[in-house]
Order: C-alpha cells, then structure tokens, then sequence
C-alpha cells in the first residue's frame, strides 16, 4: 500500500474510527430511520454494508453478540427460496399462503442472492445450508439469450434490466457457488449447466462507448459504476483483458483496455460543490435552473482556477498550481464526465483501477484526503454524497472500502474485486474444496 | 390511523404482515403505521391475485412509499391489463410519480411497457406521432429538474428507437439540451447515438459519422463547441471518438489542438485535453521525445492529479527516464 512521506501524513485528516463503529452499530442494532422505507425491497443490500462494514471496521467480533450472529445468519437463510436463490427481503414471501399461482409474485431475485451469499461469507458461514444445485440452475435461467442478466424470472419471463450490475452479481453467484470449474458440474447427481460466458463478454465489450468508459447498454452513456460492474464480472469468470497484459483475447472483454483505463483516470477531479455558481463562460441563459442538490451541475468553482488545471476557462494563458493547493485539497471521483466528485465513485472507479492492476494510476492520497477531510461526518461518523452530507449507509460503506483501496491502514484491507475484506474471499478456497470444485 | 382497516371497501380482506423469520432481522426499518398496513393489505391481494379497480389505488399507495418494490409493478401492469385501464390515464399518474421519484428505474421500465402496449393495442387508432411528441416533452420537462437523469436520457433512447426518430428533429433537440449546458456529457453521447446509432443498432441506412458530409458537420460542431469551452473535455472526447470510429489519422486533429496548446509556447497551454491530444498525434507521427514533453507537460504542470498516470504513459513510449508506472 501507499507509503506516505512525512509531510503528505501531516496534512491528511484521519479516520476517526469510533465514530463509525458507532454509526455501524447503530444501524446494526437499531431500526433504520423511516427514510430508507423506500430501500424496503433492498434490505439484504442494506445488510451487506452494516455487516461488512463492521467487518472492514474490525468489530464484527465484538458488536453483535454470538445469539445475535446467529440470529442474522438465520434472517439470511429465511429470505431463502425455495427454489433457489435468494429474496431480497421477506415482503414477498406468503408463508402458509404461499401457492403455484401466486408464486409468480415472489421469485428469486439476483443482487438480492449475491448479497445474502457475500454477506454469509463475512459472517464465515460455511454455505451447507444453501441449495446449491436449485440456486445454479435458477442463475443459468437468468440468463438472456443476448447474454445478459436479469433480475428476477417471473411466469418464465426474466424480468428487471439487462446491466452489468445484474452481471457482476450472477458473476458473483457463480464464483462463490462453483469456484474456477466452469462447463457442467455435478452436484448430488444433479448435473448443472455452466452459464453463457461467451455471450455475457460479448454483452459488455457492445457497452463499451466511444470515449473509453462502459455503459449499462450499448448507446448508453457510460458510467463508473457500470464499468465496475463489468471489469468485475469479467475477472470473476477470468475474461478480463488488462491494460498490461501483453495478449488481449477477442473472448475477453474490453476489447480496448487502455481506453478503459484512460476513461477511469479521468474519472478523478477537485470539482466537489454540487451547489457551485453557474460559470458563466459557458452559461448563454440568465434562466437556466439551478439542478438539484443531488445530481448538481458539475461547474468548476469559478473563483477558483489555481488547483493545477485550469478549471476556469480564460482565454488568458493557465497558470499550472503548485502542487502544495492539490495535497490540502484532496480529489474525489466523479461517475460520469464532467460531474463532480461524490463519495460512491471512489470506490467505484478506485476499484476498477484496483481490478485492472492499475491502482496507483489515480492520485490515491487525494482520494483519501478527499474522503476523510471532505465527506467522512465529524459527529455522526460514516460519509455523505457530497462534502457536508449527513452520512448514509450506501456512501457510508463505499467509502470505507474506497479508503482501504486508497491505502488506508486504518480499515482491513479490501477485496476490490467482490467488495468485501480479503480475509473474508480467502474462506472460499476452503469451501470449494468441500464442493471438490476448482480453486 | 389505520387507512384500510376502517374502511369498508377492504372489509373483505385479512391483512398478511411480513414473517421476519425470527429475532433480529437485519436492517430492519422503522416503518410507519401507514407504510405497514398498506404492505400487509398488498400482501393479501397478491397473495389472492386479485386484479380489481381497488389494488390499483393500493398498489398507487405502495408505490408512492417504496417505489423499488420489484414485483409490486409486475403486478401492477398485470391489473392495468386485465382491467382494459385507461392507459393515457396512466401515464398521467407516471407523470407525477416519475417526478416525485427522480432516481427510480422501475418507473421507466413500466413507462416503456405502457407506451409499448398503447402502440399494440390500438394498432392503427392511436396517434402514434401524438403520442411519441406528448412522450419527448414529457422527457423534456424532466430534463428541467435534472438534466443529466441517466434513467430519462435511456428513456429518450427507447424512444427515438421505437419510433424512428433519428431526423435532423432529435439532433436539434442535443443542440437545445448543449445550448443550456455546453458540458451536459449525457447530451454529447445522445447526439453520438443520434448520429452513429441508426448505422449500428437498426442496419436500415445511414452511415453516421463515416459518411464524409455528416462527418465535417460533427468535427465542425464539436470544434465549435471546444472554442467556446477549451477545458470542457465532451467535445474533445466527442472528437476523438469520430477519428476512433472513421480510422482518419489523428493528425488531422493536430493544427486544432496546436491552437489550445503547443510546445512551443509552453506557458500558454489553454487546455490539457488538446495536450493529451497532441501526445497521441506525436505518438502516431513516431515522435517519442515531443510526446514525451507533451506528457511532462501535463504530469508537472497542467494535470498532476493524474501524474502517475502521464509517467505510465510515458513508460509505454518506451523514453528514456521514464518513471515505472
Ligand atoms: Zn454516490
């Protein structure tokens, strides 16, 4: 990890851990306020980050009691179909109600699978209770023709969108269920069929754009939590093409890793204030409508044109800043171009680059300043969105895992490729070895 | 204050509340009153799966408070049909809830399936023009609120491949969306779909960006675009991505993005994408050592918060003292 020189320590904020222990177990052992009513169907993904947060924090032994450990365990286990995979909260089960003809209303549902099985792992469950083979043969019928994934199969249709997250998350199932063994397995005398790898490499190297990033869908613009979800999809079924590797395969994807790369680095910037004033060089109407706090208009401050690169466009000749405004600053990443930086997309972009073997192609000291100095809360522990924020469990997660890919030594290191610690992905050897599958 | 409970229309049903398993249940959320009893009424009816007038009020209400529930729109749709709805009706109610919702994609995937079934069914009856136009504004007006909502510009998408709408009507529309915000990248990648999707996507004519004519007219556009705003990287990337597309050389590019940033005058670089550029040109023109000060030039001064990046680079010319990436 990043070796800090002595004066780059003095100016870096730090983690002030207790604070977000405490935000954690918060959110652990208490209800969640009534604003996340609208995350109810996307509980189990709520309770990845609290559990795996702890994890990171290094509490996970100590905040929840050995009752409770069980007690979640079993939660997990409940919102098991009966048919393979997993729900993503138990709203959709009928109990005793349950039926053939109402059973459309309550299907498995893909991230809702990938996250109760990431989330047993951190909690070292050894997967017994898990239907494998039923869960296997559920991922395989998610499956489009095109390749794609979907999120639910309802009546025989597969519901949801068809990107990469969806993607990464059936990549997710299969690496964690079948290890490195791919074409048909036998499980119990069952015998399973592998997924379409050919065409799901093929559905992501059609996302990519023209300017180097990768889409949900071709055409689409690209986005930094789409491309995570490809590169990461990708090197769990061992089709990613890297930026150094001397043999770009056509069966891999993306077909231009370097373009890739490129679009990820560019992804870093100091434009933090989604609040910023209109600039007015490139501003023609006096009436355009200041946008929203939450997807603000990513304007450079335009007071402020001494942070390296020349943000404010004069036609007078740039000044390049010294390097001494970028150290105090610290710079995110933004998710699209010329957004400004939020706190999610350290993590999404810091991991792609992690992905890659490229993760030091950012600025990883910036990032870190700009997490810990910018959106971690003072008082409430965790992270905002944006600089100011009150934190949230989504920022609050990505941003611990950003600062551990950033160099951090203060949160356990992570696994950028399955977004949880690298102690909990080196349990899988073992249990795929009690599968006899391949490591 | 229980809403369905005391109410005589659902006097019929006993409500079905979540079985959480057991003690404990993770990220439980304090919900409230409201939000449970209207879950365990829905509960009840899709358990029943019954498709009536009244679960199309109930299913409006569960939707307002958790507009992700999956298959509470499935169900939903489902209602709609069975009933022969009005379905102008619904996408008025669409209206206001895509706006009370701005981040939702269920919303827009249920958009997408209205419209599709308006077309279907009343083949031949339905103002199609009307309704696709009624449709752009809508999208328009949602633009006002957010205009780079990634969900509404791949609705906008939908809609110009359904309806064919690849005319000089759509390109307009990029220029007004740019006329507003000339660093809107989501209106920079509409017009390159405009323009090259035709080609790729529907195979029906048109060569986007490889016929020569529409290909001056878009460097020229984007050209435009880049005298206004130097240091606004959508049109450099919007450029580099038709030099990508066509093979042309990038040399083509070099005397453009010489007027933004030389070598020769060092101190005057206006923008570090005609820099970034302009390695790429001394690249193809085999000229190692001038890329190589290209990309001095933005790791030291104009662009060092990629630093380690332009040294990478720098190493792939093979240069002398270049630092290992
Ligand atoms: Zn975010």
């Amino acid at each position: 990890m990043a070796i800090l020189s002595s004066n780059e320590s003095l100016l870096e904020p730090s983690l002030d851990k207790a604070r977000h222990v405490k935000y954690w177990t918060r959110c652990l052992k208490t209800y969640l306020p009534n604003q996340y009513t609208g995350n109810d169907s996307n509980r189990m993904y709520l309770a990845y980050f609290i559990i795996s947060a702890l994890d990171l924090l290094d509490a996970l032994k100590t905040v929840p009691s050995e009752q409770e450990r069980r007690d979640h365990v079993n939660w997990i286990y409940h919102c098991q179909h009966p048919n393979g995979g997993f729900r993503m909260w138990p709203g959709t089960d009928f109990g005793k109600l349950s039926n053939e003809k109402n059973a459309q209303y309550d299907p498995a549902n893909i991230p809702g699978t990938y996250f109760a099985l990431a989330t047993l792992l951190i909690y070292d469950d050894d997967l017994t209770r898990v239907r494998r083979a039923d869960c296997l043969e559920w991922l395989r019928q998610m499956q489009r023709p095109d390749g794609s994934f979907g999120e639910t199969i309802v009546n025989g249709r597969i519901e949801g969108g068809s990107d990469s997250r969806l993607g990464f998350c059936a990549a997710g199932i299969r690496h964690i269920l079948r290890g490195r063994t791919s074409g048909s397995i036998d499980i119990d005398g069952q015998l399973i069929q592998d997924i379409e790898l050919d065409a799901f490499v093929g559905c992501v190297r059609m996302a990519e754009s023209f300017d180097g990033g990768i889409a949900d869908e071709p055409f689409h613009e690209p986005q930094a939590g789409y491309t995570f979800c490809s590169l990461g999809a990708l090197a769990l079924i061992d089709r990613l093409n890297r930026p150094n590797g001397h043999d770009v395969k056509e069966t891999n994807g993306p077909v231009d890793p370097l373009r890739v790369l490129d679009w990820l680095v560019w992804r870093q910037t100091e434009l933090t204030d989604p609040d910023a004033g209109l600039d007015t060089e490139l501003c023609t109407d006096e009436d355009a409508p200041h946008t929203q706090h939450a997807e603000g208009q990513h304007i450079p401050k335009g007071d402020k044109g001494d942070h390296g690169m020349p943000a404010k466009q004069s036609p007078d000749k740039t000044v390049g800043g010294s390097m001494f405004d970028l150290l105090v600053d610290g710079a995110g990443m933004n998710g699209r171009t010329n957004k400004v930086a939020d706190t999610c997309y350290a993590f999404w972009v810091g991991a792609s680059l992690h992905i890659m073997e490229t993760p030091t192609l950012c600025d990883q000291s910036a990032a870190r300043r700009y997490l810990l100095g910018k959106t971690q809360h003072g008082v409430l522990g965790g992270f905002g969105k944006f600089p100011g924020d009150l934190p949230d469990l989504y920022h609050s997660y990505l941003g611990l895992a950003a600062l551990s890919l950033a160099g951090s030594d203060q949160v356990k290191p992570l696994d950028g490729g399955m977004c949880l610690s690298r102690e909990a992905r080196e349990r899988l050897p073992t249990i795929w070895k009690s599968w006899r599958v391949d490591a | 204050m229980p809403k369905y409970a005391d109410d005589p229309t659902w006097a019929d049903i006993v409500p079905l509340p979540t079985d959480e398993g057991g003690p404990n249940p993770l990220a439980a959320i304090a919900y409230s009153d409201d939000y449970s009893e209207t879950m365990s009424y829905l509960r009840a009816v899709m358990a029943a799966k019954e498709h009536s007038p009244r679960v199309l009020d109930l299913t409006e209400d569960l939707i307002d408070m958790n507009p992700a529930h999956y298959t509470v729109w499935l169900y939903r749709a489902e209602t709609l049909f069975a009933l022969h709805s009005d379905l102008r009706a619904e996408l008025e109610w669409l209206n206001e809830t895509a706006l009370a919702h701005q981040k939702n994609y269920q919303i827009w995937h249920h958009r997408n399936l209205i419209v599709d079934r308006l077309c279907g069914e009343e083949q031949g009856v339905v103002d199609e023009e009307g309704l696709w136009k009624a449709e752009c504004e809508f999208v328009e007006q949602m633009f006002e609120r957010d205009a780079k909502n990634y969900h509404v510009w791949s609705y906008r998408q939908w809609l110009v491949r359904r309806f064919g709408l690849w005319g000089p009507v759509e390109l307009e529309f990029t220029e007004r969306m740019l006329a507003r915000d000339l660093r809107n990248n989501s209106a920079w990648n509409h017009r390159w779909f405009v323009v090259n999707g035709r080609a790729e996507m529907e195979g029906d004519g048109g060569l986007g960006v490889e016929d020569p004519e529409v290909r001056a007219r878009e460097v020229k556009f984007a050209m435009e675009a880049v005298a206004k705003t130097p240091q606004n990287q959508s049109p450099w990337n919007y450029l580099r991505g038709i030099v990508r597309k066509t093979g042309m050389s990038l040399g083509h590019l070099k005397g453009f993005a010489e007027q933004y940033a030389s070598l020769k005058e060092p101190d005057e670089v206006r923008s570090s994408f005609a820099l970034d550029l302009l390695a790429e040109v001394y690249v193809e023109e085999k000229k190692a050592k001038e890329a190589g000060e290209v990309l001095d030039l933005l790791a030291t001064r104009y662009d060092p918060i990629r630093k380690h990046y332009w040294q990478y680079r720098k190493g792939l010319l093979g240069v002398e003292g270049a630092a290992a990436a």
